[in-house]
């Protein structure tokens, strides 16, 4: 998957936002969304959180572990456990993503934020590095990826798969890969229909 | 959605038709009529047997095997023990592109050559050695070309699809939205047109 | 040694990825006169076999034989692997030039491969306008899922004159940037004459 596609589904995420407008209920192919009183909070997906805040007709309430305090405790339990912890939401790398970079005003301390989120990606970043590393050199078959987030398991996409079907390749018993045989031979050489055959 | 697949040869895959066109060596157990000149060290008309000679892997495999094999291969240097030595102390400083073009591929045809397992042993142990290599090679943003200069075939095209993908994640890590871009094919025939000018105007 | 043109066939396309190599007529007609000499050869030799069984110091020539039948595999595989790779590159050109290929490209086709890119250009037409009753629906966009309904472009071609769905026409040069409706830029990005900017 393309980071894009996997921030596409991070998008789904409900977010709770307070709109400047009026609107009735807007009927979508996902579902209802509204109805929109001014200064009424009420949640809708990011997607749509993002697009009405581009056009000024909202401000956006972010998440509660969109917080230093609570991020500088998630970074240091994640440097002292040796697994991954749980973080705060599962799509936290696209949330601080897109709100960083499109709704920062809504949002305090939002460069500390940013800091201590790119910190903690670049940890959980490095375990995954070296537990994959591990997982390759100890010929394990499957590997539990509790407590990762999409976007992160879709980093070792596609190097990691592949190598392990690499090495399913290289174990199977029979070592002849003959290529499968072609019944085709006497349809090809009776054949005049080619532009070839001058 | 790209869905990536990994590298699986089948009848008509160029990668494999490159791989059975390597030679290994070859000792004829029979007397093969009219065939001399196969061997271009005689001018006999006939291959006589205990002629010892590098043919490539898509005639050596049909003729080996069956109830009268013409010949028997031998293991390629690569893989015999000596070499192997090599890759068990460190898989990792290997050139492996020097070491053999398609080494894993080709493994993969002489393995049941060798009775005692070695050489899928030494195959394994080389691959998840040189992994971790692969994947910071892949993390290297720049693109220079060269940094696969000592990989073989089958770890050059994990290489590519796997840096693909970094980048696409290093941008969409840095950019607001990731750009759409040209289509492959679009950009390469695009290139190779610049690079025919550049020849048009040395001239 | 035979197999050696059926090779030279193949490393015309490894040495070429992603783009086709001019189809090479001499070197396909050379590798099925090679086919069909083996297959003479070992027509002869067989019936030879037949007769010498029969005989006392009669030439076993089934070895051979076998040697030659893996050559006429060989070759068989390499130019079924020829035409079946440039066709399946053919048809990715499709979906990645759109209808109409740029003509170095189509020059380097043989007639039957030219024939081919219609009948499938046209089949594929066809299917996008049949799937939903209002004009159907273009499959070669939206690839990726789409940002926001405006995006910005900068032309890296003197393209000419750009007709919109709306009927206005644009002057495209090279270097002009435009701030366009993404579904009537996604073509163009795609055949390379814009570049979609993003900050």
């Amino acid at each position: 998957m393309n980071p894009d596609e996997v921030e596409f589904i991070g998008e789904k995420q409900l977010i709770s936002i307070i709109p400047t407008f009026n609107s009735s209920t807007i009927h979508l192919v996902s579902g209802d969304i509204g109805p929109f009183r001014a200064s009424l909070p009420l949640n809708v997906p990011l997607w749509i959180a993002i697009n009405l805040k581009q056009q000024r007709k909202c401000k956006i309430q972010p998440p509660d572990w969109m917080d230093v305090t609570r991020l500088e405790q998630i970074k240091d339990d994640e440097k002292s456990s040796r697994t991954f912890t749980k973080m705060p939401s599962e799509h936290y790398m696209i949330e601080a993503k897109l709100l960083l970079g499109y709704a920062a005003d809504d949002i305090s301390r939002a460069d500390e934020i940013r800091t201590v989120i790119k910190d903690i990606w670049d940890i959980r970043m490095s375990k995954i590095r070296s537990s994959v590393d591990m997982l390759i050199k100890n010929g394990g078959s499957y590997a539990a990826v509790d407590n990762l987030t999409l976007m992160e398991i879709n980093t070792m996409r596609p190097l990691l798969p592949q190598a392990m079907d690499q090495i399913h390749r290289m174990k199977k018993e029979r070592s002849h890969l003959r290529p499968p045989t072609q019944n085709t031979t006497l349809s090809l050489l009776n054949s005049s229909h080619t532009s070839t055959s001058k | 959605m790209s869905l990536s697949q990994s590298y699986k040869p089948n009848y008509f895959s160029i990668e494999d038709i490159l791989v059975t066109q390597e030679r290994v060596p070859c000792k004829f157990l029979i007397n093969v009529p009219k065939l001399g000149k196969l061997n271009p060290a005689t001018e006999d008309l006939d291959i006589k047997p205990g002629t010892i000679l590098e043919l490539p892997m898509w005639l050596a495999e049909p003729i080996s095997s069956g109830r009268q094999p013409l010949i028997s291969i031998d293991l390629p240097r690569s893989y015999k023990e000596t070499h192997r030595e090599i890759l068990k102390a460190d898989a990792v400083a290997v050139d492996l592109h020097k070491f053999g073009i398609n080494f894993y591929e080709l493994g993969l045809y002489v393995k049941h050559l060798d009775p005692t397992g070695e050489v899928l042993k030494v195959l394994l142990h080389t691959f998840q050695s040189r992994f971790r290599l692969l994947m910071d090679l892949t993390e290297n943003v720049g693109s220079d070309p060269t940094v696969q200069n000592r990989l073989d075939m089958l770890e050059r095209m994990l290489f590519k699809s796997g840096h693909a993908a970094r980048m696409r994640l290093d941008t969409w890590l840095r950019k607001s939205d990731l750009p759409m871009e040209a289509a492959a094919m679009v950009v390469n025939h695009k290139k190779r047109k610049r690079i025919d000018l550049e020849d048009l105007f040395k001239k | 040694m035979f197999g050696d043109s059926a090779y030279t066939l193949i490393k015309e396309l490894d040495r070429n990825p992603g783009t086709l190599p001019p189809y090479n007529n001499e070197l396909v007609g050379e590798v099925k006169k090679e086919i069909c000499h083996l297959v003479q050869q070992n027509h002869a030799d067989s019936m030879a076999n037949d007769e010498s069984i029969l005989g006392e110091n009669g030439t076993n020539y089934f070895p051979t034989i076998r040697a030659r039948h893996a050559g006429v595999q060989r070759n068989l595989r390499c130019l079924l692997a020829y035409h079946y790779n440039r066709v399946k590159c053919l048809r990715t050109m499709r979906w990645e030039f759109g209808s109409i290929l740029p003509p170095d490209i189509k020059a380097n086709l043989s007639s039957i491969e030219t024939n081919w890119f219609s009948k499938y250009s046209s089949m594929l037409a066809k299917y996008m306008r049949s799937i939903s009753e209002d004009g159907g629906l273009n499959l070669t966009v939206d690839l990726n899922p789409p940002k926001a309904l405006y995006i910005e472009v900068k032309c890296l071609v003197d393209y000419g004159q750009y007709e919109l769905s709306d009927g206005s026409v644009l002057l495209l040069k090279e270097n002009s940037r435009h701030f366009l409706p993404r579904n009537e830029c996604e073509d163009l990005i795609r055949q390379g004459v814009f570049q979609h900017i993003v900050t």
